[in-house]
């Protein structure tokens, strides 16, 4: 139905060769100018995946289709396909989505189950969601298959814990991440300097660093955190601070988001705000941010590290070689949290055994150790990655030296995090997160624009998250 | 003669059911496209269809319905689409009615400023409403911050703040669709007969009574049309909210529409989100066909 090649490629067995010649002509097409590169290189480019003892063209001649966001990091991977392609026959159509559409789109196409995308960029916080429904499978079939997995080679545990177990229910991996981040300070080194100041340990910290380089009228704001309504903007901050605070997001099975520490919390984001961050903060995301910090305007701020790529670029940035990197601050309850956000690859369950196949070989290869180098300091342009998947490519000198110019102690503070301070309970992990997650944006939102109390708006909030999970 | 009658009637008949014939095609599809989708939304909203939770789904009658009485976002986006209706239809009959006589006093240019009136109609809602969140509210740039500054009344987040985004969004769709109420009531003022006013201005009528006496009366049937159509744009819009805040800050610009979207596809929400679907086609419905038997009532 949807794989007009494999059809024609099981019609005609005996012809494989003159197949095979014009799968490369496609190939061909596609790479255009790296062509001549590309056709010397190529045994050397596969050899590393070669190593693995599986048939990398078990399923030669299907093709799927997979569901990413515009975003350096995956383009870096489609950069790579043709290699991909060359390695094992199946032909990959990245589709590019935005990430504010990416969720309703493979949503739609898993429930609908047309089987469009056979694996998408997915949002950890969405796989109870998939498994309640059945919409993707349990990998562990394809992880402790011999013909689909050489362990050896693939070294499934090496992938960092913390990404592991958010795309993971129950013990059962869902998801395999590709790319991740985890939640960091940013500070401006030279003007702590300057005034003595240390990186924040603790919130009080913060607040008072804050407090002593907050000067609005010559444009200088003490801190700013994602202000915008959102599951991925507020929300993304609110849960590190509701934990650092102890919130806890369960009372027995119930989703409880009104508890006093919920409400410390909430004031806490919005007294911090409202009287150290620029004032357009409540509109603001991430991009926002490190934009008005590379402009100089902010003294500090806590979001991705990967946020840090446009710090370091000499175009957009006045501060380069002026930034400094440290964990999450300690809440009230003396614990740091930091996201636990990654792409991970499911496989879409409505597809055919074949394409199943055939996806699990992309999603293998795409978030394997060597592709995962090739995406970061391996790569040829300006972009490397830096939420790379794996402990031992985070700890190595490649890495270390790609990412020497982001700042000090970038790769420490982000290590640190993701070893320590990762909280798989960061957000209430239930199939119903979306309508929790944007219940309650709406509801910190009104909190911090000053439409609401605190205490008010998660009452609020609270109420609806009842009846939303009232069975 | 009888017989005569009989063949004309199957000559009818016949006639009739070629025409049905050739109309089948255009019915079939607008049946497929329009209705189909209709009838399944209208038994989604009979069922609970929830994806976060797929262990409850199954036919629920009209609980969904009744979830409505307790649920105090689906009255806030009521009461927000009531402000928001007809806010807009007002400023854009009143906006849209005073530009009309005033450039029927232009003895000249008439047709460049009719041109120019159709630019922001012909705009996409959504483009409409990222060049007003991106250029004209934005706090600093915008075009509407940098007034407001120079005329000393202060930088506002015009977006950010729960009423001034309600007034905002209200400011936009008046910008956009006041367009059209100006085009079709100038049209209809430069067809009144001028003898009418001269007769009017011998007995002495001022302008008030003229406006209040001849002119408004002979462009009713016009308004109505106008506040109709606009009724049923007002209560149906979508996108340039959409664009603009998304419904925020918190739900202080969340119509109904933006309510039922939110519902149905951020929290998946479907059988829920299409009985908020259901009531807002009511209420169109219910309002169009008032409407409708105004205008015939007085006319």
């Amino acid at each position: 139905m949807h794989h007009p090649e494999s059809l024609t490629d099981a019609a005609q067995p005996g012809r494989r060769t003159a197949l095979k010649q014009a799968a490369s002509l496609g190939a061909v097409a596609i790479a255009g100018p790296w062509l001549a590169t590309a056709a010397h290189a190529q045994d050397a480019d596969l050899a590393p995946y070669r190593s693995a003892k599986i048939n990398w063209r078990q399923v030669e001649g299907e093709s799927i289709a997979v569901a990413v966001i515009p975003a350096s990091y995956f383009d870096n991977l489609g950069a790579l396909l043709p290699q991909f392609e060359a390695l094992t026959g199946i032909k990959v159509r990245i589709e590019k989505v935005p990430p504010g559409q990416i969720r309703q789109k493979a949503t739609l196409d898993l429930s609908s189950k047309t089987g469009t995308y056979g694996t998408h960029a997915a949002d950890p916080m969405y796989y109870p969601l998939y498994v309640a429904n059945k919409w993707v499978d349990p990998l562990d079939k394809y992880l402790g298959d011999a013909s689909l997995t050489d362990p050896a080679w693939f070294k499934y545990d090496d992938i960092l814990k913390a990404w592991r177990d958010a795309d993971s229910i129950d013990g059962k991996p869902y998801g395999i991440p590709y790319d991740g981040e985890v939640t960091v300070q940013v500070y401006r080194k030279d003007l702590y300097d300057a005034k003595g100041l240390k990186p924040a340990t603790t919130l009080d910290e913060l607040v008072s660093n804050a407090k002593a380089l907050n000067d609005p009228t010559n444009r200088m704001y003490g801190l700013a955190l994602r202000g915008f309504a959102g599951a991925g903007q507020n929300m993304y901050i609110y849960p590190s601070l509701f934990r650092g605070f102890g919130g806890k997001w369960f009372t027995g099975k119930d989703v409880t988001v009104n508890s006093p520490e919920a409400v410390r919390a909430l004031d806490w984001y919005v007294n911090t705000l409202t009287q150290y961050a620029p004032p357009a903060v409540r509109n603001w995301n991430w991009p926002d941010i490190a934009d008005a910090f590379s402009q100089g305007t902010l003294g500090c701020y806590i979001d991705a590290h990967s946020s840090a790529a446009v710090l370091s670029n000499p175009e957009k940035s006045k501060v380069v070689g002026k930034v400094g990197f440290a964990r999450w601050p300690k809440g009230p309850n003396g614990k740091c949290a930091t996201s636990i956000w990654n792409w991970g690859f499911p496989i879409n369950a409505a597809l055919s055994d074949k394409a199943k196949k055939a996806t699990w070989l992309f999603i293998s290869w795409a978030t394997s150790a060597e592709t995962q180098a090739r995406t970061s300091w391996k790569f040829a342009g300006p972009a490397k990655r830096s939420g790379i998947n794996r402990t031992s490519l985070w700890k190595s000198p490649e890495f270390a030296d790609a990412m020497k110019g982001s700042g000090d102690n970038f790769i420490a503070a982000a290590l640190e995090s993701l070893e320590q301070d990762t909280d798989v309970d960061w957000r209430p992990r239930v199939p119903q997160w979306p309508a929790i997650g944007e219940t309650m944006a709406t509801s910190i939102q009104s909190a911090l624009v000053g439409q609401k109390k605190s205490k008010e708006a998660l009452d609020e909030a609270q109420a609806r998250i009842a009846q939303i999970m009232k069975g | 003669m009888a017989v005569a009658t009989g063949g004309t009637r199957s000559l009818a008949a016949q006639e009739r059911r070629f025409a049905f014939a050739l109309l089948a095609p255009a019915l079939l599809a607008l049946l497929l496209v329009t209705t189909a989708p209709l009838v399944y939304l209208a038994w989604n909203s009979l069922n609970r269809i929830d994806l976060g939770m797929p262990w409850m789904s199954g036919f629920a009658g009209l609980d969904n319905y009744a979830k409505m009485g307790a649920d105090p976002r689906f009255w806030n986006s009521l009461w927000l689409t009531l402000i928001y209706t007809a806010s807009t239809v007002v400023l854009q009959v009143v906006v849209g009615l005073s530009l009309a006589l005033l450039v029927l006093q232009i003895p000249k240019g008439q047709g460049v400023l009719r041109v120019g009136a159709i630019l922001p109609i012909v705009l996409a809602p959504v483009v409409v409403g990222l060049f007003w969140r991106t250029l004209v509210l934005a706090p600093d740039v915008g075009l509407v911050d940098v007034a407001t500054r120079a005329l000393g009344l202060g930088s506002h987040n015009w977006l950010g703040d729960p009423q001034l985004a309600l007034i905002s969004v209200i400011a936009i769709h008046t910008w956009q669709w006041t367009p059209f109420a100006f085009l079709v009531l100038l049209a209809t003022l430069s067809t009144l007969p001028g003898d009418i006013f001269e007769a009017a201005r011998l007995d002495r009528a001022g302008a008030w009574q003229r406006f209040r006496y001849i002119t408004l009366p002979m462009i009713r049937p016009a308004i109505v049309m106008v506040v109709i159509m606009r009724m049923m744009t007002a209560l149906s819009a979508f996108a340039a909210i959409f664009a603009v805040t998304g419904g925020g800050p918190g739900s202080s610009t969340e119509i109904l529409n933006l309510y039922a979207y939110r519902t149905s596809f951020t929290e998946l929400n479907i059988g829920y989100g299409s009985s908020l679907a259901m009531v807002l086609l009511g209420i169109t419905l219910a309002v169009s066909w008032l409407m409708f038997r105004l205008r015939k009532a007085k006319s």
